[in-house]
C-alpha cells in the first residue's frame, strides 16, 4: 500500500479570493472588538463589585460567572440564535456574534479582575482611605491600578479566546473569517489552500495578540517592592 | 405535576447518544492529551534538544488555531490530501481534534511542573545511577503529577465543553443529538428549542460545575 499524497497548490487561491477572505477576517475583528469592549467593561464592574463583595450585584455576578463558565459557548450561541425566536426574541447573526463572545467573555474577565483586584494588598486600600480618598477614588487611584496591571495577561488570553470563538459563529451562518473561507472552498474545491489560508489568517492574529501581552507584561510589571 | 409527553422520547435520545457520544469523545480525547502532553511538554525541558523548535511549533499551532477549525482539517482536510488519511468516524475525527488542543495544553503545564522541581532532584536521581528515562518515570514526574492534577482536571472541564464543536461535523454528541430532537419537533408542528437547549445547558453546569470546584480545590491543596 502507497500513501499518495495529492498534494495540489494553486496560487491563484490566494489572489482570486483575497477580497473575500479579507472581507471575512474584517468581520470576525469586528465582532471581537465589540467582544472585547464588553467584556472589559463587564469584567470592570463586575469584577470590582466581586473583589469588593458588595452585596446583591457580588452574588449576581457570581451566579453569571459560574452558569457562563460551566456551560460550552456553542450552546450558548444556539440558544440565543435558535432559541430564544421561540419566545419571540429575535436576533440577527451579527447581533448574536458579538453578543455571544461578550457574554462569554465577560465572565471570565470578571474572574480575572476579581482575581487582579484581591491581589492588592487590603493595607493600600486602607492607606487610600485614612488619606479620605472615598471609596470610589481609592478604586479608581489605588486599586483599579495596580490590580488592573496584574490581571492584564490573563484578561488578554482571553480576548484571544474570543477571538477564536468567533470562528464558532460558523454555526449561525455569518460570514466571519471562517465561515467565508469554507464557503469559497465549497466552490472551489481547494480544500488544502482554503485550510492554509484559514491556518495563517488566525495564527497571524493570534500570535501577534500573544507577543502583546508579553510586550505589555513587560512594560506594565509592577516595580519589584509593591508587590 | 405532568411531564408533558414530547420530553420522554427526548430525553431517551439525548442521554442514550448524545450523552454517551459527550462522554466517549471527551475520554478519548483527555487521554490523548495527557499521554502526549506530558512526553512533549518532558521533552521540552531538555536543553539542546534537536527538534524542540517542532515541538515549540506544535503547541504553539494547536492552542492558536480555533477547535472549529481543527476539526474541520481532520474531518476535511485530511481526506482531500489523501484517502489513506480519511477519518469517516465524526467522533474520532472530533477527538484528534480535541487531542491536538488539550496535548498542547498539557504540554506547556508540563513543561512547567517539570521546570519546577529543583535541579538537586535531578541530580541526587542522576548520582543514583539512573538514565534520563528512569529518572523521569520514576523521579520528577511523579511529583510532577501533583502539579499538573489541577490543569488537567480543568481541562476536563474545558474537553468536555468543547465536544459540542463535533456538532459542525456531524457527530451526535450532546448538542447534535438535542439539536436533531429540536428539528424533529419542529417538523411536527412543536416548538421546544427553549426547554432543550436549556435542559443541555443544565446538564453541562452538573457535570462541570462539580469539576470546577476540584480543580480549584487540588489547585489549593497540591500546589
Amino acid at each position: 500500500m502507497t500513501t499518495v499524497l495529492a498534494l495540489q497548490w494553486d496560487w491563484s487561491f490566494f489572489t482570486e479570493n483575497a477580497d473575500e477572505l479579507l472581507a471575512g477576517m474584517r468581520r470576525t475583528l469586528e465582532a471581537s472588538a465589540i467582544g472585547i469592549a464588553g467584556a472589559l467593561v463587564i469584567g470592570l464592574v463586575l469584577g470590582a463589585a466581586r473583589a469588593h463583595r458588595i452585596p446583591v450585584v457580588s452574588q449576581l455576578a457570581g451566579i453569571y460567572v459560574e452558569a457562563i463558565r460551566n456551560t460550552p459557548i456553542l450552546v450558548q450561541i444556539f440558544m440565543l440564535y435558535f432559541a430564544l425566536p421561540q419566545i419571540g426574541i429575535r436576533l440577527d447573526a451579527f447581533i448574536v456574534a458579538w453578543l455571544a463572545v461578550m457574554i462569554w467573555g465577560g465572565a471570565f474577565n470578571t474572574e480575572n479582575f476579581r482575581a487582579g483586584f484581591e491581589a492588592v494588598p487590603v493595607r493600600y486600600r486602607e492607606a487610600g482611605l485614612a488619606l479620605g480618598f472615598s471609596r470610589m477614588a481609592t478604586f479608581l487611584n489605588v486599586t483599579l491600578p495596580i490590580g488592573g496591571r496584574i490581571s492584564l495577561p490573563s484578561s488578554i488570553n482571553t480576548y484571544i479566546s474570543i477571538v477564536k470563538n468567533t470562528s464558532l459563529m460558523y454555526v449561525i451562518a455569518y460570514p466571519e473569517f471562517t465561515t467565508t473561507a469554507l464557503q469559497i472552498n465549497a466552490l472551489t474545491l481547494q480544500t488544502t489552500e482554503t485550510f492554509a489560508a484559514l491556518a495563517v489568517g488566525y495564527l497571524i492574529v493570534v500570535w501577534t495578540m500573544s507577543v502583546l501581552i508579553r510586550l505589555v507584561e513587560a512594560r506594565l510589571a509592577l516595580p519589584k517592592d509593591t508587590r | 405535576m405532568n411531564i408533558p409527553d414530547w420530553v420522554q422520547p427526548v430525553a431517551e435520545y439525548v442521554f442514550r447518544t448524545g450523552l454517551v457520544n459527550t462522554l466517549k469523545i471527551s475520554a478519548l480525547a483527555l487521554v490523548g492529551s495527557t499521554v502526549i502532553g506530558i512526553v512533549l511538554g518532558t521533552l521540552l525541558t531538555i536543553r539542546f534538544l534537536p527538534g524542540q523548535a517542532l515541538i515549540r511549533l506544535y503547541i504553539e499551532v494547536w492552542r492558536g488555531l480555533p477547535i472549529l477549525v481543527t476539526i474541520f482539517m481532520i474531518f476535511f482536510l485530511l481526506p482531500s490530501l489523501s484517502q489513506q488519511l480519511r477519518v469517516d468516524d465524526p467522533l474520532i475525527a472530533a477527538a484528534i481534534g480535541l487531542t491536538l488542543w488539550g496535548s498542547a495544553q498539557v504540554a506547556e503545564a508540563t513543561r512547567g511542573a517539570v521546570a519546577s522541581i529543583p535541579r538537586e532532584q535531578h541530580e541526587a536521581s542522576a548520582a543514583l545511577g539512573f538514565g534520563w528515562i528512569g529518572r523521569h518515570v520514576h523521579v520528577i514526574l511523579p511529583q510532577a503529577v501533583r502539579r499538573l492534577l489541577p490543569p488537567i482536571v480543568g481541562l476536563l472541564v474545558n474537553i468536555i465543553q468543547n465536544t459540542t464543536i463535533a456538532q459542525v461535523i456531524g457527530a451526535p454528541e450532546l448538542l447534535e443529538s438535542s439539536e436533531r430532537q429540536v428539528e424533529r419537533l419542529t417538523f411536527e408542528g412543536q416548538e421546544h428549542a427553549v426547554e432543550i437547549y436549556g435542559a443541555v445547558m443544565v446538564l453541562f453546569f452538573l457535570i462541570s460545575f462539580p469539576l470546577t470546584r476540584l480543580a480549584a480545590y487540588l489547585e489549593r491543596r497540591l500546589v
